[in-house]
């Protein structure tokens, strides 16, 4: 069964049994990944899914369920079991209907690649490629993981949104490791197969690696900082997925009553755009069937938006952002607008202070307040005169996020598209400079 | 289904696979969630599918598919063989897996209250009795603005067959509870509390949590710290350490690098690595009154189960052995490469998911004495009772841990409340400076996360109260 039949087969059940409104994703997807260490293929994967996501809605009242089985008598019984559920359930006083169709969705090129699609063996030699680079930059063990393929799904509601779409993409990740504790890191992804470079990100990991060898301890203190572009795919997607409205209502969010405020340094603008070409994570349509647009986070520092869907935008009196999810609404293509330094002027601003290529395991104390510490890896190095001088080790990254974002000093200019293993809040991808941060905390342990 | 994970097996060793294996999972599971006194959803996930897993040329090729047709089973089939054939190149040493015993065995948990026996207006009616309790500003002492409550109840009926003869099922069923809380004091800013409960068995098993009473308590002592709590003292002191905390580090410093793929490199680029080499084996890591297992097999715990996802049987593993560097977690994979054979560690969270190193629950044993004995000669110090930001670093060497509910010990008692004390800690350093452990043995529910795609599993972390001597406390 085609998807957009198996959508309707669901969505008319749906609706035959009682159900006021109704939204369907019929999704496929065949993804293959190829992952490695020691510079061998540890595996190779294939994943091959077809998989129905329902949402019902009665008297105000929202149940969801996500179906593996889609035989027709499988896809009903579900459906009976799960207006079984809604009747139980008590209404929603914020209860908001599903956005009312029909809409025309604009297409976004850029998204799919054949050549990734139906590639499989072939992906061997791109990891060998970005392994022997390593190698040759000065790591001595690499590890990494290729991921690849292709998805496609339909969408309908019963308020007359329809939606298709299909997308490659690929991302690469590689870690280089020049002894235990030198390590460093690069990556690269895309849509289409010619947006990679594995050749760069594995020339990066084994530099990094190789600049990192022997690294000494530094007195725990503030430092002006540097982040390298793993690092503000970590920042920045912690920072796009707290505006989620979803995190704000639940106090999982520093930026709770601060719509309007200056929350970040002026130089600093994000913006979430799903129609990005080429974008990870462009869409034309949200979860709900609205068509997406790209939108302002923050913009000259100031917090500009909340990230809706129809539920949450009641919530706040305000209009869908075109973020859904069902239950979060979360970003699609986060972008950070970059300055106007290259990667060198910006480390130039800094006599004394420390570049940061990786950060992971970021951990909240207290999401509300934005308190966390961080552990710091890939590339952590002391800067002297503008120069990277030695390998740093045995710091942690210990802040806030609302006071890293007003301490920005710099951007730098070339944005890419970054996406990796600890961007744990919900971007695809995030397009990022590196930054330049003052005075930035960092301890060490005690014993 | 199951059929067709025996036909997978078949098909992969026509096709030139030297080993095969199949799973076929069967998972469903129901969630329910309160925000804020509001029912935020509701729904269920029914998902099955098998995993083959093919070891070619000694190179390993995993594929998955949730759709029960031959022929695409048989596409998935080639493509693992054809993919793996074709990274085998890459490989100097093939994979090699240790020789384990074939075996043939149904397993399963029974619940003592099944999830369907209990009503879902009871369920929900749970769930809102304890947002009211947590709304009562009066009981409580301060206003909780924030209140995330989520009940999930799931069941995992798995199939594994292999193409050495072993063929094992099981069904088991989990309840989990987790609450997200902020606690607001106008003049004195936020604390946040997380806590996570979880179980093998039935909605038995959510009884005896107790989790009005449980929170309560929680929340009233957090309103306390946040209210009256003062700065912690400067210089090295006396640290007691409460189970939950206890539980957390060793999970993170002993569970995590005792896992051989990780001491082997194989999850270098995600989770990181090892401080500990294979060498280490027999080597002093701490006081000798330290005893850290790992034990699947604990009845009734989150992470039971009784065959991993090999196939092999389970049994607790030691660790860390008055004090000594015992023993690692193994698959078959890391226990051929280090010539033992597999302690059972192999856990896959789903049929979609490669098997790999795991702990199940992990904890540090109890010692001898009262938890008043700890406290008893200790001049200055700080007992952390539970923790809120934590971390580690990739090599499990560097930690830190906050303290959220804390006290301060003064001439041997416990005083007012402490706030926001910072333990940052290396591994050595926690595991050398313990030297009392009481008797109170208690576990806490955990997920934890590994692999790439990640791979979520149930754990229980636990332990005794610990006295740590002369550790400053870290923190800018």
């Amino acid at each position: 069964m085609e998807l957009r039949e198996l959508a309707q087969l669901a969505l008319k059940e749906a609706l035959g049994l009682g159900a006021d409104e109704a939204a369907v994703i019929a999704h496929r997807s065949i993804s293959r990944q190829v992952r490695f260490a020691n510079n061998e293929v540890t595996i190779t994967k294939t994943w091959d899914d077809l998989n129905l996501y329902v949402l019902l809605a009665k008297e105000a009242k929202l149940v969801i369920t996500s179906l593996a089985n889609i035989e027709p008598d499988a896809i009903r019984n579900a459906l009976k079991d799960l207006m079984g559920l809604v009747a139980v359930m008590k209404p929603r006083p914020d209860y908001a209907p599903l956005p009312e169709g029909p809409f025309e969705y604009k297409p976004i090129s850029g998204l799919y690649d054949e050549k990734i699609a139906q590639m499989s063996d072939e992906a061997i030699d791109i990891v060998q490629e970005a392994i022997n680079k390593a190698l040759e930059a000065g790591g001595k063990r690499v590890a990494g993981t290729f991921a690849f393929g292709v998805e496609e799904a339909s969408l309908l509601t019963s308020r007359g949104a329809e939606g298709e779409g299909r997308k490659t993409r690929a991302t690469l990740v590689v870690r280089a490791l020049a002894d235990g504790e030198a390590a460093g890191m690069g990556t690269t992804c895309g849509t289409r197969l010619r947006d990679l470079d594995p050749a760069s990100a594995g020339e990066e990991a084994g530099r990094f690696a190789r600049l990192s060898l022997n690294p000494e301890p530094l007195k725990p203190g503030r430092y002006d900082v540097v982040f390298g572009r793993p690092a503000c795919a970590v920042f920045f997607d912690i920072v796009a997925g707290m505006t989620s409205a979803f995190y704000v209502d639940s106090g999982l969010s520093c930026f709770i009553g601060k719509l309007g405020q200056q929350v970040a340094s002026e130089l600093l603008s994000i913006y979430d755009d799903a129609r990005l070409e080429a974008g990870l994570g462009s869409r034309p349509f949200d979860d709900e069937g609205l068509p997406t647009a790209r939108k302002a986070i923050i913009e000259g520092g100031v917090l500009k938006t909340y990230l809706h869907n129809s539920i949450t935008a009641k919530r706040h009196g305000t209009s869908s952002t075109a973020n859904a999810g069902w239950i979060v609404p979360q970003p699609w293509n986060v972008i950070v607008r970059p300055g106007d330094l290259s990667d060198e002027e910006l480390l130039a601003e800094v006599r004394h202070g420390l570049f940061v290529n990786n950060i992971t395991y970021v951990r909240f104390q207290d999401y509300a307040k934005g308190d966390f510490s961080a552990v710091i890896r890939d590339g952590v190095f002391l800067i002297e005169d503008g120069e990277l001088k030695k390998g740093v080790k045995g710091l942690r990254l210990s802040d806030n996020v609302l006071n890293i974002l007003k301490s920005i000093k710099a951007l730098s200019r070339e944005a890419r598209q970054v996406s990796h293993w600890w961007m744990e809040w919900g971007s695809p991808a995030v397009v990022t400079p590196l930054f330049l941060a003052e005075r930035i905390g960092f301890t060490v342990p005690t014993k | 289904m199951r059929d067709l994970a025996d036909l997978a097996v078949e098909l992969a060793l026509k096709m030139g696979a030297d080993y095969a294996e199949a799973r076929f999972h069967e998972d469903v599971s129901n969630m329910y969630m309160l925000r804020n006194g509001m029912p935020e959803v509701a729904g269920f996930v029914r998902a099955r599918g098998i995993g083959i897993r093919v070891l070619v040329n000694g190179a390993l090729g995993f594929s998955s598919l949730n759709k029960p047709d031959r022929t695409l089973l048989e596409r998935r089939v080639q493509e693992a063989i054809s993919m793996a054939r074709a990274s085998a190149r890459t490989r100097k040493k093939p994979i090699r897996f240790s020789e384990e015993r074939a075996e043939e065995a149904r397993w399963e948990v029974k619940p003592k209250e099944p999830f369907d026996s209990v009503a879902i207006e009871d369920k929900m009616a749970l769930l809102y009795d304890i947002d009211r309790v947590l709304s009562d500003e009066q009981e409580i002492g301060a206003r909780i603005p924030f209140r995330l409550l989520e009940l999930s109840e799931s069941t995992s009926t798995r199939y594994f067959v292999n193409s050495e003869g072993a063929r094992i099922s099981s069904t088991v069923p989990r309840i989990m509870f987790l609450a997200v809380t902020t606690v607001l004091e106008p003049e004195k800013g936020t604390e946040q509390d997380m806590v996570q409960k979880g179980a093998s068995g039935g909605w038995e098993a959510l009884r005896a949590w107790d989790l009005m009473d449980m929170l309560r308590e929680r929340l009233k002592a957090l309103t306390k710290v946040l209210k009256e709590g003062v700065s912690p003292p400067k210089g090295k002191i006396d640290i007691v350490l409460g189970s939950e905390v206890v539980g957390l580090m060793v999970h993170e410093s002993c569970g995590h690098p005792y896992e051989a793929d990780r001491i082997l490199g194989r999850e270098a680029a995600q989770a990181g690595e090892s401080f500990v080499s294979p060498d280490m084996l027999g080597q002093r890591i701490g006081s000798e009154l330290v005893t850290v297992v790992d034990d699947p097999t604990v009845e009734g715990s989150y992470g039971y189960y009784l065959y991993d996802d090999e196939g092999v049987r389970a049994r607790r593993r030691f660790l860390i052995k008055d004090g000594i560097i015992n023993e690692f977690l193994h698959n078959r994979e890391t226990a051929a490469s280090l010539g033992v054979s597999s302690n059972a560690a192999a856990r896959a969270s789903g049929f979609n998911r490669e098997p790999i190193v795991r702990m199940a629950n992990t904890f540090m044993l109890p010692g001898d004495h009262e938890f008043e004995e700890l406290l008893e000669d200790v001049k200055l110090g700080v007992y952390i009772k539970t923790y809120g930001e934590w971390n580690i670093d990739d090599r499990r060497f560097n930690m830190r841990f906050i303290g959220r509910e804390a006290y301060l010990i003064e001439g041997g008692e416990l005083k007012g409340p402490v706030r926001r004390p910072v333990l940052e800690i290396t591994t050595p350093g926690f595991y050398g400076s313990i030297d009392a452990i009481d008797k109170n043995l208690s576990l806490d529910a955990g997920t934890c996360g590994k692999g790439d795609p990640p791979q979520g599993v149930p754990v229980w972390f636990g332990g005794p109260n610990v006295r740590l001597r002369g550790v400053a406390l870290g923190g800018l």
